[in-house]
């Protein structure tokens, strides 16, 4: 294992240096910062409108328009809302001509109306609208049955405040991050442990391997290769990670009134710390098999038949999880994925994430992934001090194992 | 410097691919290790780089078990290949610091040897953007930069022009003359016979003959004269009746029935014709091998078919 620091340092480097790992981060780093300062952004054009006095002319006429001035005005603050005795005939050519943008025909509450020249899809005026002048129409009675507009003002704007009182953890604000999470996870871990696996096997393919056998230590080969991996997926999941969470707080303002989108970003501190855990014995775990599968290789086209039991035992965890977390995150399948150390890096994180999960169970499910991690690192080795030396067709299970065991 | 392997064997499964192979290599020397493809060469190569270790039998440093600590191999594996999208100054320092070597002496020596081998122009390129024998060379810089005591070719020669041939020649000898122990695996005798004074036939994982290639040939009957003269005809027809006689091509062969006579015959030929080379005619190594392993390499097997 000394050459361990010089195999490290120059797989991390290919790595690094590799184009589709660059592109792949620089991409991804630009999207979620041009996603994240969107609203700054719109916002710098629309305050511009503003300055400028041209805010959309909106219109109110009818018998209840001067009741309603201050209610609109106070809701349509894009608009400059304005009362008008223009008729209906003249209104509507106003609005056709584009000098109005809308207007509220307030003559009857009942059956009040809404001129728009196109109606947009998020237009969402009729329905404020309908809320404003139910509370019109309630004042009107109100005041008709004897009430002082004060009275009436007061009963309008009574406070209600209603409080949730989570015991444990509220689904609904940390389903998304813990999406996201596991998303990253599943991601890094498969890309990263086929990036280890294709490099043994083009080690092999182009034949380095017959000098890297007589060179150096294969155990050094083999975990040189590996954390190199785990690191440049880290330092992709950092950036990525760190570039969301960190634009997020800079535009904090923009984004506190979306609740998927803020909810995304309010991680509790100790679940990146469990992230982490979990994704470092994760990614060992797998990327041992990765490692062990490309030995086994003589040719890169063979690498994803090898690796397909791997990429599929790592579908299970992620897919069980995936539709767990939208049913009942504890459920029994779950419980026991969070135990299985192929599964648990997503089942248990997700629990954790989303649930109340005991402590002596999450230190069971880290405990077994640790042993399992250990038992799978000291298994894989073997199989690559040998897999590194076959060369043709991969060989079975049995002829492996047979050669396992006379090694 | 002395490198031995000891009664050395080695199974894979059922397959027993070395069957007590012993042999010496001394430094300043070259050693041919010839057998047929399959005999056990890649396994005893293997063996002595401790990739991995024989069933039984043992390697030995100048009399002593060898510490793979303190001995440097250098290898040119017959399977070629390196980094294809590596630029090549980055993958020649990375096999000289796997072999220990420091960054910056790594350096010095890399391009010392881009020099020696005029590579010099390609130090910034991809690999794969080299023909197969530039590539070769660059891979014969991994053997060699980190100054090994020990030097492994495995067929050096393969897929290099007369040219590059000359400047591979040149550097072996160097290393052979600067006392290094170098082994040197190839079908193509004519190398073999040019940088070797010392063979080992492996066949069928057993080493069939050992020694130094000079009292090998000796060892065969020296009654056989090998005749160059514009002579030729006269001189077959007048000793034709009395001694064995073949003409190959510009030349003829003599066979003797006793070598004793072999000086009376040379003083004949020299003293009555007009003879322009008269020597004794020893077996050829491919001669030799072909008798230790068998039927001649795929690549003699031609070569001879060619001729014929």
């Amino acid at each position: 294992m000394k050459q361990f620091p010089t195999i490290f340092r120059f797989e991390l480097k290919t790595l690094l240096q590799e184009k589709s790992y660059k592109v792949m981060t620089i991409l991804g780093v630009m999207l979620i910062l041009i996603i994240m300062f969107f609203p700054r952004i719109v916002e710098q054009f629309q305050n511009k409108d503003a300055d400028s006095k041209d805010r959309p002319l909106m219109l109110l006429a009818g018998e209840h328009k001067e009741e309603a001035l201050p209610l609109f005005e106070e809701t349509f603050q894009s608009y400059e809302v304005q009362l008008t005795d223009l008729s209906i005939p003249e209104i509507e050519d106003e609005i056709r001509d584009e000098v109005v943008k809308y207007a509220f025909d307030l003559d009857d509450l009942e059956a009040y109306r809404y001129f728009v020249k196109n109606v947009s899809l998020s237009d969402s005026n009729l329905a404020q609208a309908d809320t404003l002048v139910q509370i019109l129409y309630r004042a009107d009675a109100l005041t008709k049955a004897g009430l002082s507009p004060a009275e009436v003002a007061r009963i309008n704007m009574a406070p209600v405040h209603g409080e949730v009182v989570t015991l444990g953890k509220d689904q609904a604000q940390n389903y998304f991050y813990t999406y996201i999470l596991l998303m990253l996870l599943y991601m890094v871990i498969t890309m990263y442990g086929m990036t280890v696996a294709m490099r043994v096997a083009t080690e092999k393919s182009s034949r380095a391997m017959e000098l890297l056998i007589t060179s150096s230590d294969p155990l050094g080969l083999m975990f040189g290769k590996i954390i190199a991996a785990c690191l440049a997926g880290f330092i992709q999941m950092a950036l990525l990670l760190g570039t969301g969470i960190g634009s997020y707080f800079i535009n904090k303002k923009y984004w506190e009134d979306n609740r998927i989108v803020s909810s995304m970003f309010e991680i509790p501190p100790e679940l990146l710390v469990y992230m982490l855990i979990f994704f470092f014995l994760g990614f060992f775990l797998y990327a041992f098999l990765f490692g062990a599968a490309g030995s086994l290789v003589s040719k890169i086209e063979q690498v994803n038949t090898v690796a397909t039991p791997i990429t599929f035992l790592l579908m299970i965890g992620f897919m069980g999880t995936l539709i767990s977390m939208s049913v009942d995150v504890d459920n029994l399948a779950m419980k026991i994925l969070s135990f299985v150390p192929f599964t648990s890096p997503m089942a248990m994180f997700t629990r954790i994430a989303m649930s109340t999960v005991a402590w002596y169970e999450i230190a069971i499910s880290i405990g077994l992934l640790i042993i399992t991690t250990l038992l799978i690192g000291v298994f894989t080795a073997k199989v690559y001090r040998i897999g590194v030396l076959l060369y043709g067709t991969p060989p079975k299970p049995k002829a492996l194992w047979k050669a396992l065991r006379q090694a | 410097m002395q490198l031995e392997m000891c009664n050395i064997e080695k199974s894979f499964g059922a397959k027993e691919v070395l069957k007590g192979v012993s042999l010496k290599a001394q430094g300043g020397r070259a050693l041919g290790l010839l057998g047929r493809n399959g005999a056990g060469k890649t396994t005893s190569i293997r063996i002595i780089m401790n990739v991995f270790p024989p069933n039984a039998g043992e390697i030995l440093f100048d009399g002593k078990p060898i510490d793979y600590s303190q001995v440097q191999f250098g290898y040119l594996p017959e399977e070629r290949g390196l980094y294809a999208k590596q630029k090549i100054m980055d993958q020649l320092l990375y096999f000289a610091q796997l072999k220990g070597m420091s960054r910056k002496a790594a350096q010095e020596s890399i391009l010392y040897w881009l020099d020696r081998l005029e590579m010099t122009d390609y130090k910034d390129q991809k690999l794969e953007t080299l023909s197969k024998g530039n590539q070769q060379k660059i891979q014969l810089i991994t053997a060699l930069a980190h100054d090994p005591q020990v030097l492994i070719l495995d067929e050096p020669f393969t897929g290099l022009d007369p040219v590059n041939a000359r400047l591979l020649e040149d550097v072996v000898r160097e290393e052979i003359q600067k006392g290094k122990i170098v082994i040197f695996s190839s079908h193509q005798m004519a190398y073999v016979e040019t940088f070797c004074d010392h063979i080992a036939i492996l066949n069928d994982g057993e080493i069939v003959l050992e020694g130094d290639l000079e009292s090998i040939k000796r060892c065969y009957p020296r009654n056989r004269l090998i005749v160059k003269s514009v002579d030729r005809e006269k001189i077959l027809a007048e000793l034709g009746k009395q001694y064995e006689m073949v003409q190959d091509k510009d030349r003829l062969i003599v066979t003797l029935a006793d070598e004793e006579d072999k000086g009376e015959v040379m003083e004949i030929l020299s003293r009555s014709y007009n003879i322009d080379a008269l020597s004794v005619l020893e077996p050829s190594l491919n001669d030799i091998f072909v008798q230790y392993a068998g039927d001649p390499p795929a690549e003699e097997k031609t070569k001879e078919e060619a001729r014929a």
